[in-house]
Formats: structure tokens, sequence, C-alpha cells
């Protein structure tokens, strides 16, 4: 009676609840997309004898482990499956032996030390039921390449799925760990976290450009907000606006555009130039903020967020400013729009009795899943490469930090500690 | 006989008192004239003395007026911009939450800033617009922008030039107070004022 009840019940608060919302929010987890492939990844065969190679081993295996793990793609064997078959022979592999433990690929692993600080890593990827070899690939270097040479073969290995390999791809985000915010850099796992301006002014809100070789980013110079490109491999640094405030930019994925806010003409409205900065033309003309532009992965279109019908919400509009639409509803504050690599979703934040939360719309289904689920502030979203992945500001832990969490809300991992970190951008 | 001869004397004395006095009054009058040639002649000194003193009195007492007549604007000259910042002589406004409208309770506060902006007319001033931390970084910076156009706005109806102001928006990003509270937030929504010429 009593579970009959809570039923009844629930069922009358769904009922009620779908008569002020229009569109139906789902709190649920959901699991979606294809199972993933069971990848075996045996300790790697070591011919040498030296403490690097034995180290280099070890240090290559747990990044490709952390990596195929983190990709959603590849379901790793468990070590313990292991022990039922044959030891691993690189040089004559028993297939049936793999398959009897249900391993779709085998990927082999060698190391050899020829000389001192210096390793050769040699990995092979197999199909366990067809008993082909896939592809192979050997890298040679010191200590410090180990993590890049785990990265690389493993962004081979999606390259092989037809996946859009992002391992070695780069985030840009503001810190203020050295006092001042500054622009830095890491690997997508938080690795490598490296300072890329020293301008002693406050550094904000970083957008790499499509190729991941400049980075446009808003800079308080000379009691003005200018826009600026630079190219952190060639430490050049170039005004692209520097009238009115600037701020919010966006590459298109095509690599021929930026779209930025600007108010240079008296009102916070987007803007449209070249990527290098050039032929700037106005897409907006309204009283209201108009903010936060970002691209469709077919750079025929823009999301940004208005307060034009009273509140922030979502609109989208062409790359010429014509078509406009609004598809955020059913809340008084939705901004920071992140448009999926795969173009169906749409991440945001929405605010919600003062709690930021980032929720992900899906543009075909009209269906919402709400992402973060914390008493925080969860700001700044954007999507990984292959849009498996997003990442965003939390002050979950008390302070501001960076957090990467997976499409459906799992594997939500903190990435950053020191000092304040914010406003991520993640290289395409 | 002492009468007679006093009376004699008194004769004798009688005469010889007209003789003692008009010569006792010439000598005086003699010693008169001397007395005042010699006042005449030892005064020249102390004079340029008294006369000097009032100079240099009336020197030291001139100073004094002319300058709170002309104090305002040469304290204002002499002081370094830092100096006039940091004594803050433009009051910040606040905004309520979201929004970014010019409050009643700010328009007196801006109707004194205009009248400085007048008085100093060489000045040349930067708004800041503010928010609170309840807002995305995206959406408050644009809403600070927002707060000081307003305020910019509002300083120009009331007569002060407009190319005398400039104005940037901070978003969030330089909350005064960093505290989680209404007391923090409402701190943090506000238009402020740099004075950055004069």
């Amino acid at each position: 009676m009593k579970a009959r009840a809570i039923f009844l019940y629930t069922v009358f608060f769904l009922g009620i609840s779908s008569l002020f919302f229009s569109q139906q929010e789902v709190v649920l987890t959901i699991k979606e997309g294809m199972p993933a492939i069971p990848l075996a990844l045996p300790e790697f065969r070591v011919h040498s004898s030296s403490a690097e190679a034995t180290e280099a081993a070890l240090t290559i295996h747990q990044i490709m482990t952390a990596d195929l793990k983190f990709s959603r793609i590849f379901q790793l064997l468990p070590e313990s499956y292991y022990s039922y078959i044959r030891p691993l022979d690189p040089d004559k592999i028993f297939f049936k032996d793999w398959l009897s433990i249900q391993a779709t690929l085998l990927f082999v692993g060698e190391i050899t030390s020829e000389k001192s600080n210096n390793v050769l890593f040699e990995g092979k990827l197999y199909d366990i039921k067809g008993e082909n070899f896939i592809f192979g690939k050997r890298y040679q270097g010191e200590k410090s390449l180990y993590r890049l040479m785990a990265h690389k073969i493993v962004d081979e290995i999606l390259k092989i799925y037809g996946e859009k390999p992002y391992f070695t791809s780069k985030i840009v985000f503001i810190s203020n760990r050295d006092g001042n915010d500054e622009l830095y850099m890491m690997d997508y796992d938080g690795h490598n976290q490296t300072r890329l301006t020293f301008n002693q002014t406050r550094d904000y809100m970083p957008a790499w450009s499509a190729d991941g070789k400049n980075i446009a980013f808003t800079s308080y110079q000379i009691m003005n907000a200018g826009l600026y490109l630079l190219s952190p491999y060639e430490g050049k640094i170039e005004p692209i606006s520097t009238q009115g405030t600037n701020f919010a930019p966006s590459f298109s994925p095509n690599g021929k555009k930026l779209a930025f806010c600007s108010t240079r003409d008296g009102n916070a409205e987007i803007y449209v130039a070249n990527s290098n900065g050039k032929d700037l033309k106005r897409l907006t003309f309204n009283k209201a903020i108009d903010t936060a532009p970002n691209w469709s992965p077919t750079s025929r279109e823009i999301a940004f967020s208005s307060d034009r019908g009273g509140t922030p919400q979502i609109y989208l509009m062409d790359a010429e400013g014509s078509n406009l639409r609004r598809v955020s509803f059913g809340g008084t504050y939705h901004d920071a729009p992140a448009w999926s690599p795969t173009g169906d979703r749409i991440a945001y934040v929405s605010r919600v009795d003062q709690i930021f939360d980032i929720y992900v719309l899906n543009l075909r289904t009209r269906e919402i899943i709400k992402l973060t689920e914390s008493n925080a502030r969860n700001e700044s979203p954007c999507w990984s490469p292959d849009g498996r992945h997003l990442i965003f500001s939390s002050n979950l832990s008390g302070s501001i930090q960076l957090y990467s969490i997976d499409y459906d809300g799992a594997n939500l991992r903190r990435l950053t500690s020191q000092g304040e970190n914010k406003l991520p951008d993640w290289s395409r | 006989m002492t009468n007679l001869t006093l009376i004699k004397n008194e004769r004798i004395g009688g005469q010889m008192k007209k003789a003692i006095i008009l010569g006792l009054s010439g000598i005086l009058i003699l010693f008169f004239l001397a007395a005042c040639r010699a006042k005449v002649e030892k005064a020249p000194p102390p004079p340029p003395q008294v006369e000097e003193q009032p100079k240099v009195e009336k020197v030291k007492e001139v100073p004094p007026v002319k300058k709170p007549e002309l104090s305002e604007e040469e304290i204002f000259e002499a002081k370094s911009l830092e100096e006039i910042n940091r004594e803050a002589p433009l009051e910040m406004i606040h905004f309520d939450f979201d929004r970014y409208f010019i409050r009643e309770d700010a328009k007196p506060v801006l109707a004194k800033n205009a009248a400085w902006l007048k008085k100093f007319h060489s000045a040349k001033i930067l708004i800041e617009g503010h928010c609170d931390e309840r807002g995305t970084e995206e959406y408050n910076l644009a809403l600070g922008e927002k707060r000081s156009k307003s305020t910019f706005d509002y300083l120009v109806s009331l007569g002060v030039s407009a190319d005398r102001i400039r104005i940037i928006s901070y978003g969030k990003s330089q909350p005064l107070d960093t505290g989680h509270n209404e007391v923090a937030w409402q701190k943090n929504r506000r238009a402020q004022f740099v004075i950055i010429a004069k």
C-alpha cells in the first residue's frame, strides 16, 4: 500500500511539474551510447636490465591505462583475467587465449634501452577475433617525454576507431596562483600546468583557435579591457579589439572566424571578425545584453546568451546574425552556452536559488540533463574535442577549481589545486 | 629792619626774579629748542624701523589670505592622482541584484559627484562597473558594463561632459568584500570612480 501511495504521489508531482515546465527536466544519470570495447593492456615487456627501462614501462603503462579508461570508448580487461591464460609472448601471440578472456583488442608494449636517459617504446595493437595486426608505433625519448609518448599512442588508437584524438590537446585557463589572474595551460588530465602570460594586469576568458596555435583572450590594459591574440609557441601578442570592453571570444571550428562580445558601440553586442581579428562585423543590434557567443560545429550557427526577453536566456542565430530563436526555457537565468562537437547538444549554466549548475540541452529531443548536482557555483562549461567530456569551474571545494566530468554526469575529477582556477577552454 | 630789608629784598628780589625768570625761561626755551632740535635729529632713525616692521608684518599677513582663496584648486593641482584617489572624493554607488538602473539613494550621491566634476573641470574619471558573485562570468561582465554605462549617462544628464568619462567593467572579478552573504553582495554590486587625469 505504502509503495503504491508513493508511486501515486510521484506521478501526481511529475504531472504538476510538467505543467510548469514546458520542457521535461531529467535529473537521472543516463548511460548511453555503444558499449565500451574490451581492450587487454598487459604489462609491457622490458628488454633491458636498466632501472630507467623498468620505470618507463611502468609509467607509460599507467598513463595509457588512465587515458583509455577516460576515453569511455574502451574498457580495460581486469588484470586478474591474465592469470587464466598463458603469459604473453610478443613474438608468438595465442589469440585464442585472449579471446577466451573476452578481449577484443590486445595492446602489446615493449621497452628497450639503448642509451642512458633514453628509451625506445614500441606499441602494437592486435585484433583478437581476426587475429590481425592493426597498427604499430615506435617512440624514442627521455624521461620527460614518457607522458607524451603514452598520450600519442592512445591518440593513434582513437584515430583507428574514427574518434577525434585529444589526449595531446591542451586546456587553457585563468589562474591567480602567482598573485594575478594570468593565462595557464595544462594537459587534459591536469598535468603539465604551465604559465603563458606575464602581464601583471588581469587576463580573462581565453579561447583556443581552431588549429590550437593561438589563444584569444581579454586583458585589462591601460584602463581598457581589450581582446588580444596570443601565439603561445611563438610568444607573440597582437591586439584584436581594444575599443570598449571586449570579451568572451570563440573561434569557429572551421578556423575562419572569431566571434566575441564587445561594448565598442556602447552596448554589449556580438561581433564576428576573421580569425586574425580583421574585418569586424556586428551581428546583434539590441538594447539588451548580448554575450557569450559560441559556434556550432558546422561554423554555420552561433549560440549566445541575451536578456532581451527580460532574463538571460540562450539563443541561436545564423553566423550572419539572422534566423534568431530562443532555446532555453523554464528558468530565469541561463548563460555560457557551449555547443557540443557532435552538434546535437548545448551545455549551459543555469542559476536556481543562487546555485549554478551545468545542464545539457539535447537540441533534437529537447531533453535536458542536469550534469552537476552540488550546492555550489558550477560555471564555464566547455566540451572535450570528442564531445564525451566537459570541463568547468566550480567552488565545490571552497575555492574555484577546474573539474572534468563525462557527458552523462559520471567520473567527476578535480584537475587543479593551486590558487583559484577558472574559465577553461579545451583545444580542438 | 629786617622787614625793610625784606621789602627791599622783595623789590630787588622782584626785579631779580623777573630777570631770572626771563633768563631761565630763555634758557629753557633754548634748552627746549635744543631739545627739540635734538629730538628732531634723533627721531629719524626710529621711524624707518617703525615703518619697516609693519611692512614685514604686512607681507606675512598677505599670503595666508591669498592661500585659502586658491586652496582647493591649488591643493588639487599639487596632489598626485594617487593621493586624490586615496581620498576618494567621488563616492561609489550601489545597485540592486541583477539590475543596472540608478537607484533613488544613488541619485544624490551622483549629484554630489557631478558637482565635484564641475568644480574641478579639468578632471577626467573612469567609472568601474562591478557585480556580485551570483552571476555567471560572461553575463556579469556585460552587467558591470551596463552599470558603468547607466552611471555615465546619469552624470552626463547632470551636465558633465561625456568626453571626461571613460567606462570599464570588471564583472565579478574584483569584489570589495569576499564574503558570501547579502551584506558582501550588496557592497560588491557597485559603480566606483577613479580619477585618471586632473
